[in-house]
């Protein structure tokens, strides 16, 4: 179906790059920006600062008490928060559009002014916040640093996605505040940064008001370096045992995939969600339904600018079952598919199911500022969120065949292999 | 910077979307929300089925049954159903909550009669195939394992088990134990979805952008035909038991953990309370709801022991919980537990003025964000008509709530919450028992994982 969400585009002159999308159906806007630093900028030793560095966001600038960010926009109806990923670092708050300056004004100040409030006292603090982040999400679940040992397995060592965004504790142990100025320095300031307007303003209003805070703040940032060159997938499989306290064999199968956004990444997500995305993906069928030697399967793309994106298809396998054999049988079905191709029944689902998500996803206006954003920093293309349907049905099963065929044959993928401690040791 | 810190603008008033409401002639309700520009529609069934109906040796089956719905039905194959779900990009499941089955349709405006004629066979007509049953019965003890080795599943567990009664069903897990699980054969899901499930009672929630489409005749036109003849009353909701027992310390072994899981809690109020439902989702979001509630101020800003720890009223059907939980490092297990049972303790002092207004604005003012999907609107129509609240419960609590004060908060607080807490902890023990002992906190005893 054809969308028209409104886009409108301006970059301020000290670089920042400005889009405000009008939706008046609720009263509220969406203030989201994204900073061009993410884990993949990361020198070796300094892993996990830009994922640190979020956190101090929150921790008082200038003009602003530790804390007064979340209490300052919550008091008003904001609903705020900040994630960081391997590409960008992402700060947002949706507030009533009467508290968009008050949103405006603290983000600036913070994005120009974050280093007056920086000490050895708030750094030591989120370091501790942080650590208890890492325990709870990797260190304490089991599984839980599934993805830690799939990135390192899959990215040749010195790659920008070798090493996760939650980093090293050993490096983060020792960052000093010298280095926290130093990483403020060189990536934050307008010229690396994209600010969206998403929700109940105007073009006029929304771009006076971000001229009217950030207007005024230097281009200070280095503008990182652009990405490497195409990493080609594995020509051998890689495997990783890790041995266990988890309830069943769990077997992670990744690969190297082409970079976002390009048609071929689109074509790639399509295989994945063929093989183990949909109810009807051909390892659901064949190890969950008819064998019943797996309870669970999971395929997703994941979309990187770096040199390569990510494709990951995890496997429960069900607890009598020989994991060697139903790694071999998953590896039967990624030969029959590249070989063959997709059926017609799959590409209307997977085109029909791709459609769905992404209108549930522009459904929140949050969500939409959030993927024109993305679309703008990383793509230089704030229209994305109208034109991606368009991209998605100009797929051909004949690009689904040759993706499949040149990113995830058996031989592309690496096996992170989780297994329960008793049968690893025998 | 040269530009002074702006003023706030008001914000504008607002109230929960009014739906079109519509009575089936098989007795299904209908409540239909109009939202231009939700492209997609979101549907909602939620079906009385209280989670008491299972035979005790069998419990689960409310959830196996639940799951196994869109896995083929009369007409069609669990395979053919799934490709007639997937070609139109319709996403349908189903799951219990401790009072009724509640059944989740999201699709493409375009698709929507297709999708409830497939919904309607989903709960009018499943095979319950023999292979589908006995893998739904797999994977859920599989599932069951899982949770034991997540740290807040097992603490949740503990926590039911130590809280409620232990007669009561409350105090076992919603998707059954794996002994349960596993005893349930194709026959029982068969006679426990004849025996339970009907329209007569359940009602049909459709959010999204509905222009052009006759929601009305598309739902009677396939939910409208579901009949069950003879169908069973609805079972009126009742109060789970608290257990004579609960105010004690049970400590879960899991040797070698870096963290320690709480979850502390005691009875709470369900929304149907004479003091008001809002005096308590305040006192959730001033106690543990945020980064700057009462518990991360200390324990995360100040202290660096947690990533977040979470305070929350809980509402049942009837009755309910007020649970705090989250995890913090080994090595502070003790003294964080300390400064978390003072705080939960001190709630009932009350809060100040400016607290109150800060909860007050936030839950208020992001009302119009939290409920501007077809999904959100849904999901909240669904819950109040299962709880057998009117759709405008959502705009009349709101209004209660600008009007709160600290005496009202107090008074709600101290209504339920006693200085009694049931209070788990999952970890290596080892490293802290003692400690927690020597907090006088009354009987501990530690079980194995």
């Amino acid at each position: 179906m054809p969308l028209d969400y409104p886009i409108h585009d301006r970059h301020l002159p000290n670089g920042l790059r400005v889009v405000v999308s009008p939706d008046h159906s609720v009263p509220n806007v969406t203030v989201n920006l994204w900073v061009g630093v993410g884990s993949r900028h990361e020198d070796a030793g300094r892993t996990g600062f830009a994922h640190l560095f979020e956190h101090l966001m929150f921790q008082g600038s200038r003009h602003v008490a530790s804390g007064e960010h979340f209490a300052a926009l919550m008091a008003e109806g904001g609903r705020l928060n900040a994630t960081t990923w391997f590409d960008r670092t992402n700060y947002f708050e949706t507030v009533p559009k009467g508290a968009m300056d008050l949103a405006l004004w603290l983000e600036a100040d913070r994005h120009g002014h974050l280093l007056d409030a920086v000490n050895q006292k708030n750094l030591d603090n989120q370091r501790d916040v942080v650590k208890e982040e890492k325990r709870q999400r990797y260190d304490n679940a089991p599984y839980g640093t599934a993805l830690l040992e799939v990135y390192a397995a899959i990215f040749p060592d010195g790659h920008p996605y070798h090493h996760p965004t939650i980093g090293s504790m050993a490096d983060l142990d020792a960052a000093s505040v010298a280095d926290v100025h130093d990483f403020f320095k060189r990536y934050y300031g307008p010229n690396n940064s994209v600010l969206t307007l998403c929700g109940d303003v105007t073009p006029q209003d929304g771009f006076a008001a971000v001229e009217r805070y950030f207007g005024d703040l230097p281009a200070s940032a280095q503008v990182p370096r652009g990405p490497g060159p195409l990493l080609p997938a594995l020509s051998s499989p890689v495997r990783v045992d890790v041995a266990g306290d988890v309830p069943n064999d769990r077997l992670h199968l990744a690969f190297r995939l082409p970079v976002d956004p390009t048609p071929d990444f689109v074509a790639a997500g399509f295989a994945l969600d063929i093989l183990g995305g949909l109810s009807i993906a051909r390892l659901t069928k064949r190890l969950v339904r008819d064998e019943q030697v797996v309870h669970h399967v999971d395929a997703h793309a994941m979309g990187f600018v770096d040199g390569s994106s990510l494709g990951l298809v995890s496997l429960d396998v069900a607890g009598d079952a020989d994991t060697d054999v139903v790694e071999g049988r998953a590896m039967e079905e990624l030969e029959r598919f590249a070989d063959a191709g997709p059926t017609a029944v799959e590409m209307e689902a997977v085109m029909a199911q791709s459609e769905r998500s992404w209108l549930s996803a522009l459904a929140s206006q949050e969500e939409r500022a959030d993927l024109i954003s993305h679309s703008t920093l990383l793509h230089d293309d704030p229209g994305f969120v109208n034109t991606y349907l368009d991209r998605l049905a100009s797929v051909t099963p004949e690009q689904v065949t040759e993706v499949a065929r040149r990113w995830l044959r058996p031989a592309n993928r690496a096996t992170v292999a989780f297994l329960r401690a008793e049968q690893a040791a025998a | 910077m040269s530009v002074a810190r702006p003023d706030i603008a008001p914000a504008e008033p607002w109230t929960f979307p009014v739906p079109q409401e519509t009575v089936l002639d098989n007795g299904i309700r209908l409540l239909a929300f109009d939202i231009p520009g939700q492209y997609v529609v979101s549907v909602r069934v939620g079906v009385p089925t209280p989670l008491t109906a299972e035979p005790r040796h069998l419990e689960g089956i409310a959830t196996v049954m639940s799951r196994l719905l869109d896995e083929g039905t009369e007409r069609h194959s669990p395979d053919e159903f799934a490709e007639l779900l997937e070609r139109k990009g319709i996403g349908l499941g189903a799951g219990m909550t401790e009072s009724a089955l509640v059944a989740e349709l999201d699709v493409a405006a375009r698709h929507l009669g297709d999708a409830l004629d497939l919904l309607r066979q989903m709960l009018a007509e499943p095979a319950f195939a023999e292979a589908e049953v006995r893998r739904a019965v797999a994977t859920r003890q599989a599932e069951i394992e899982q949770e034991r080795a997540s740290a807040p599943h097992r603490a949740g567990r503990e926590f039911i088990a130590t809280f409620y009664d232990p007669a009561d069903r409350a105090s076992r897990p919603t998707g059954g134990t794996a002994q349960t699980v596993g005893a349930i054969t194709r026959e029982d899901v068969v006679a426990f979805h004849r025996g339970n499930l009907g329209p007569g009672g359940s009602t049909v929630v459709v959010a999204g952008d509905l222009s052009g489409l006759d929601v009305p005749t598309l739902v009677q036109q396939t939910l409208g035909s579901w009949s069950v003849p003879g169908q069973a009353p609805i079972v009126p909701p009742v109060a789970a038991r608290r257990s004579a027992t609960a105010a004690r310390t049970v400590l879960v072994d899991r040797p070698g953990s870096v963290q320690s899981e709480f979850a502390i809690g005691w009875s709470g109020p369900d929304r149907h309370t004479d003091l008001g439902w809002a005096a308590y989702q305040v006192l959730s979001f001033l106690i543990g709801g945020s980064p700057t509630a009462r518990i991360d101020t200390v324990l995360r800003e100040e202290r660096g022991y947690t990533y977040g720890i979470r305070s929350a009223f809980r509402p049942r059907r009837v009755g309910g919980t007020f649970l705090t939980s989250g995890s913090v490092r080994t090595e502070v297990t003790v003294e964080a537990l300390k400064l978390l049972l003072d705080i939960l303790d001190r709630a009932r002092e009350g809060f100040t003025e400016e607290e109150v207004r800060d909860g007050v604005d936030y839950l208020s003012k992001t009302a119009p964000g939290r409920y501007a999907t077809a999904d959100a609107v849904a999901g909240e129509a669904a819950t109040l008509a299962l709880d057998g609240l009117p759709p405008d419960f959502t705009t009349a609590n709101l209004q209660t709530m600008a009007r709160l004060t600290p005496a009202d908060l107090r008074t709600a607080i101290n209504a339920v919450v006693t200085g009694d807490w049931t209070l788990v902890v999952v970890g290596d023990t080892g490293a802290w028992a003692d400690g927690i002992r020597d907090l006088g906190r009354g009987e501990v005893t530690v079980v194995p994982n």
